[in-house]
């Protein structure tokens, strides 16, 4: 009896290429019937399901991107004083960033975030970026995480770790996070950060209790970026970059409420943005970000905008951690 | 006779000048006699589109037509205060102008309605209060692409068929232990 | 109609014998001797493996920072080595498939040692993305909390079965080669090997009940290897595509990947069949046609892959949307152009000038073509995974990259591991399909009632003008 690579009953065929196959059907002479296939099939379904199948059949659901429960060890959704969700935004009014050029400083908004969250150096979560204008010059564009409708970051993540808040926006749970980075491939944005090695990390930190709405203390091999500052927006303070601008040039609001302030005062979030041409990054690439922009060059701070430069951003924190290792980016 | 007239006209100008005078302080009394009548629109929900028309006329009741209203509505946020600018509109010919306003929030509102009186150009204002109910989620993320039958339970499916397959083929494998009883020819072996 | 073994009906069976013997002796001399010359190879490759370790108890250590990677570039040499090594895992499939499909019976020597290097490059290529993972304490997380929406878990759930169908498919041809194993060797080497023969033997006896389960069993394995390993590659691919990098962007990405895959699957099957066949003296069974056609092959995919090539540049180049420019400088002109060009050239486009010449169309050739190939593709690898992350997203300087002697240590200690299971598999397990190989032999004194040597396909015009 010779082996044929055919499966299933075989002619024979003496002539063909290959040695003579003489083979009578698997199914006849072994007592193995055809039912006996299809309840094995049916067996072998459900006992080779692999783990992660069993895992999702027993936890709710598995397309949902926003949970429904804090999942993470975040805190409650942020409500406005009727009960609705907020959905939170910031609007970034360009004609007033001038860099932090007018008071020489590196910009002011990456320093208070960076004081506040004890950054690791080299991560800019606020990175005022400088870029090129149609006729020349310059216009600085403060850059958060995007906090993106469709996130980028949160459809690819195996594991979960960075995920979408019923307020809209994207937080990582350092917890669970392996460090494979294939969401920092995906952001388009360059707004994730690594901890490529052990941050440096001062000693008050350590005190800080941690959170995915909170990244103090920084944890070696996972991801970190803007959250937003959840937990201070929650009580009604605004975030760190906000505070920090001395040109009030940030706003921090909520669409559910159509309602946004940059700290001196307050306005109608949509009325900001259709009335004064806001845009935002990358339109095209169909992330849907919450973070808009109001087109300028530091006019309204008296910036000219063939002006080039800002200073280099500082982590003055340093000098109170041991061992500080840092990269560059 | 000339002093006659000089007489007539000193009284002429005095006249005048304290007509003017009048004027002058009374211009603005008379001026602001626009009526301003703001048409109450009751009970709104949070995210229904209202129209709160508001007809500016002068005290003789004509129409003032080509006025700018602006509506304030205060609002709080984050420890901010302050009256937040929420819509324009301008009077038609028949002295209205009407907002088309979507509440954001539950609660008691007292919007303020500013406009500039024709003529000596003073800003003025007026009030409406409305009431606002409800509190239905406004804001939805825009949704992906729902395409029937693509999904989780598509890659489950054809993972189990994949398995399922692999796992006849180890039954084979153990077909062929337990055939092991049978005599046969040991395959090559056999040929010596 | 079954052809009797135990009786030729009359046909002269000597030469079938003496051959068969030779055949035997062949396969089984690797398993029961073993050279100084040997253990010398396993002792460098443990070395270098060793050394690796080192290293990545380093990694392990400091973290990531050891390596060249950063923000800005984030995946370098441990994702290239990764795609590279689950690339030449479709050295199995090749055969399997396409060798199969053009019924090709030169095929049988090959398919062994093809399924040996499947699954060894499963094995090394998946331990490189553990290796690039920032916390590869927390791996089971992606089992525990997997989300199907991600490429790396499609990943996941691709090479596992892949890897389980390769070894399948292994391990049931090789069963009466097993049995052979434990009835030549019984008595005559360790305990241990004994036990393992007789174990993986399973009882073994060639009866036609057990020759039925076996047919059968294979020809369902071969057929469900194709899409298997086609999925692997592409899911791999979508690691890339599924991002929103200007230069991994493309519908392409799948096609073109799983044809590079075999391409670099048919010249590390080149390399390793050319070492053993020196090693182990096989010449006889893995002649210089079998070199010469997979040379063929080989050219053919190169031929595949400079088509490809040619679809994805000149798409986009031809629009230079934004990111693209950038991208075609750093490609052609200047930071990876030596890297690229040659990959062009002495990747593509020599292997097809190698198979068409006639005087390098011979064992050494086809093994140099294959050597340019194998380096090659790991150079194409390793700069589409950088380049792809340098165009800058926001207006800053494109960050460069540079691996480390960490990285580079675990390449090698990759490559070495490879090489080591490979070399010990070569002295526990048959590497030639020993039946397999006599069948087709076997088929060719039937068919034209004449010897001809096995591996002999349809004759080319230059050997019958011989």
């Amino acid at each position: 009896m010779t082996h044929a690579d055919t499966d299933g009953p075989a002619e024979a065929n003496p002539g063909s290429d290959d040695p003579g196959s003489a083979l009578q059907p698997a199914t006849a002479g072994s007592g193995f019937g055809r039912r006996r296939f299809l309840r094995v099939l049916g067996l072998g379904a459900l006992s080779i399901v692999p783990l992660p199948v069993v895992s999702e059949l027993i936890r709710e659901g598995g397309v949902a991107d926003v949970q429904a429960e804090p999942a993470h060890g975040q805190g409650a959704p942020a409500r406005t004083r009727d009960g609705r969700v907020r959905q939170w935004t910031m609007i970034v009014d360009l004609r007033a960033c001038d860099g932090c050029q007018s008071i020489g400083q590196p910009p002011r908004c990456t320093a208070a975030c960076i004081e506040g969250h004890f950054a690791p150096e080299p991560m800019e979560w606020m990175q005022v970026f400088e870029a090129d204008l149609p006729g020349g010059g310059t216009q600085f564009i403060p850059t958060p995480c995007q906090q993106c409708q469709n996130p980028p970051c949160v459809n690819v993540c195996p594991v979960g770790a960075t995920f979408s808040t019923p307020e809209g926006t994207v937080l990582i749970d350092q917890e669970r996070c392996i460090g494979c980075r294939i969401c920092m491939a995906a952001c388009p944005y360059d707004r994730r950060f690594f901890n490529w090695g052990n941050a440096p990390v001062p000693p008050e930190a350590l005190l800080a209790d941690y959170s995915p709405e909170h990244q103090v203390p920084a944890k070696k091999g996972t991801v970190m970026k803007c959250d937003f500052c959840p937990d201070m927006a929650r009580t009604g303070t605004l975030p760190y970059c906000i505070q920090g601008c001395p040109q009030r040039a940030i706003y921090y609001g909520d669409l559910e409420e159509d309602i946004a302030t940059n700290g001196r005062e307050v306005v109608s979030a949509s009325r900001l943005l259709s009335e004064n041409g806001a845009y935002r990054l990358k339109e095209d690439l169909g992330t849907e970000p919450r973070v808009h922009y109001i087109p300028g060059h530091g006019e309204a701070a008296g910036r000219d905008a063939f002006s080039p430069g800002r200073e280099p951003t500082v982590w003055p924190w340093i000098e109170r951690a041991e061992g500080a290792v840092t990269w560059r980016r | 006779m000339t002093t006659a007239v000089r007489r007539s006209a000193g009284t002429v100008a005095v006249a005048l000048a304290v007509w003017a005078l009048f004027v002058g302080i009374a211009g603005p009394a008379i001026a602001s006699h626009v009526e301003a009548t703001v048409t109450s629109v009751g009970e709104v929900s949070v995210g229904e589109t209202v129209a709160i028309p508001v007809a500016l006329h002068s005290r003789d009741g004509t129409p003032l037509a080509g006025t700018v209203v602006t509506f304030y509505l205060h609002m709080a946020f984050a420890g901010v205060e302050g009256d937040a600018e929420i819509g324009q509109a301008m009077t038609d010919e028949l002295g209205v102008a009407t907002l088309a306003y979507r509440p954001r929030l539950a609660g008691h509102h007292e919007l303020r309605l500013e406009y500039v009186a024709a003529g000596d150009g003073e800003i003025e204002s007026t009030s409406t209060i409305i009431e606002v109910t409800g509190g239905v989620r406004l804001v939805h993320s825009p949704a992906g692409v729902d395409v029937p039958g693509v999904g989780v339970e598509l890659l489950m499916a054809v993972l189990a068929t994949v398995w399922s397959i692999l796992f006849w083929v180890v039954l084979r494998i153990v077909a062929i232990a337990r055939a092991g009883g049978q005599a046969g020819d040991a395959g090559l072996e056999a040929r010596r | 109609m079954a052809v009797d073994r135990t009786s030729r009906g009359g046909r002269d069976v000597a030469p079938l014998n003496d051959w068969q013997a030779r055949l035997e002796e062949t396969a089984l001399t690797p398993v029961r001797q073993t050279g100084r010359r040997f253990w010398a190879v396993v002792a460098i490759l443990l070395a270098i493996i060793g050394w690796g370790v080192y290293a990545y108890s380093v990694q392990l250590r400091d973290g990531l920072v050891v390596t060249g990677m950063r923000d800005r570039i984030s995946w370098g040499l441990y994702i290239a080595t990764f795609v590279f090594f689950i690339g030449i895992s479709h050295a199995g499939t090749l055969i399997s498939a396409i060798l199969r499909v053009s019924h090709a019976r030169w095929r049988r020597s090959a398919l062994r040692m093809a399924e040996f290097v499947t699954v060894v490059a499963l094995i090394c290529g998946a331990s490189f993305v553990i290796i690039d993972l920032g916390r590869p304490d927390r791996l089971l997380n992606v089992f525990i909390y997997g989300r199907w929406q991600s490429p790396i878990i499609w990943d996941v759930l691709a090479i596992t079965t892949y890897l389980t169908a390769s070894i399948t498919y292994l391990f049931v041809p090789m069963i009466p080669d097993l049995g052979l194993f434990r009835d030549r060797l019984a008595g005559r080497s360790s305990r241990w090997r004994g036990w393992l023969y007789r174990t993986l033997a399973i009882g073994w006896n060639g009866n036609p009940a057990q020759w039925r389960s076996l047919a059968s069993a294979i020809g369902v394995l071969m057929i469900l290897i194709i899409p298997i390993a086609v999925s692997v590659h592409t899911v791999v691919s979508f690691i890339f595509a599924m991002t929103l990098r200007v230069p991994w962007d493309s519908a392409l990405f799948g096609a073109f990947f799983v044809a590079g895959a075999i391409f670099s699957g048919i010249a590390i099957l080149i390399i390793v069949m050319a070492i053993l066949r020196r090693a182990y003296h096989l010449e006889e069974y893995a002649t210089e046609k079998h070199f010469v056609y997979l040379g063929y092959l080989m050219a053919a995919f190169a031929a595949i892959m400079i088509y490809a090539n040619i679809s994805e540049l000149l798409v986009h180049g031809y629009k230079l949307q934004e990111g693209v420019e950038f991208h075609f400088r750093q490609l052609f002109l200047a930071e990876f152009a030596p890297l690229f060009w040659f990959y062009l050239l002495g990747g593509l486009c020599a292997p097809i000038v190698i198979a068409l010449v006639p005087a390098t169309r011979n064992v050494r050739g086809i093994v140099a073509a294959a050597i340019l190939v194998t380096l090659a593709m790991w150079i194409e690898r390793y700069f589409i995974v950088v380049t792809g992350l340098r165009v800058p997203l926001m207006p800053y300087e494109p960050a460069s990259y540079a691996p480390t002697w960490v990285e580079w240590s675990l390449l090698a200690a990759g490559l070495a591991a490879f090489a080591l299971l490979i070399a010990l598999f070569t002295k526990l397990f048959p590497m030639i399909a020993v039946w397999e190989v006599a069948e087709s032999r076997e088929a060719a004194v039937t068919d034209d009632g004449a010897t001809r040597p096995i591996g002999e396909g349809p004759r080319l015009a230059e050997e019958a003008s011989r």
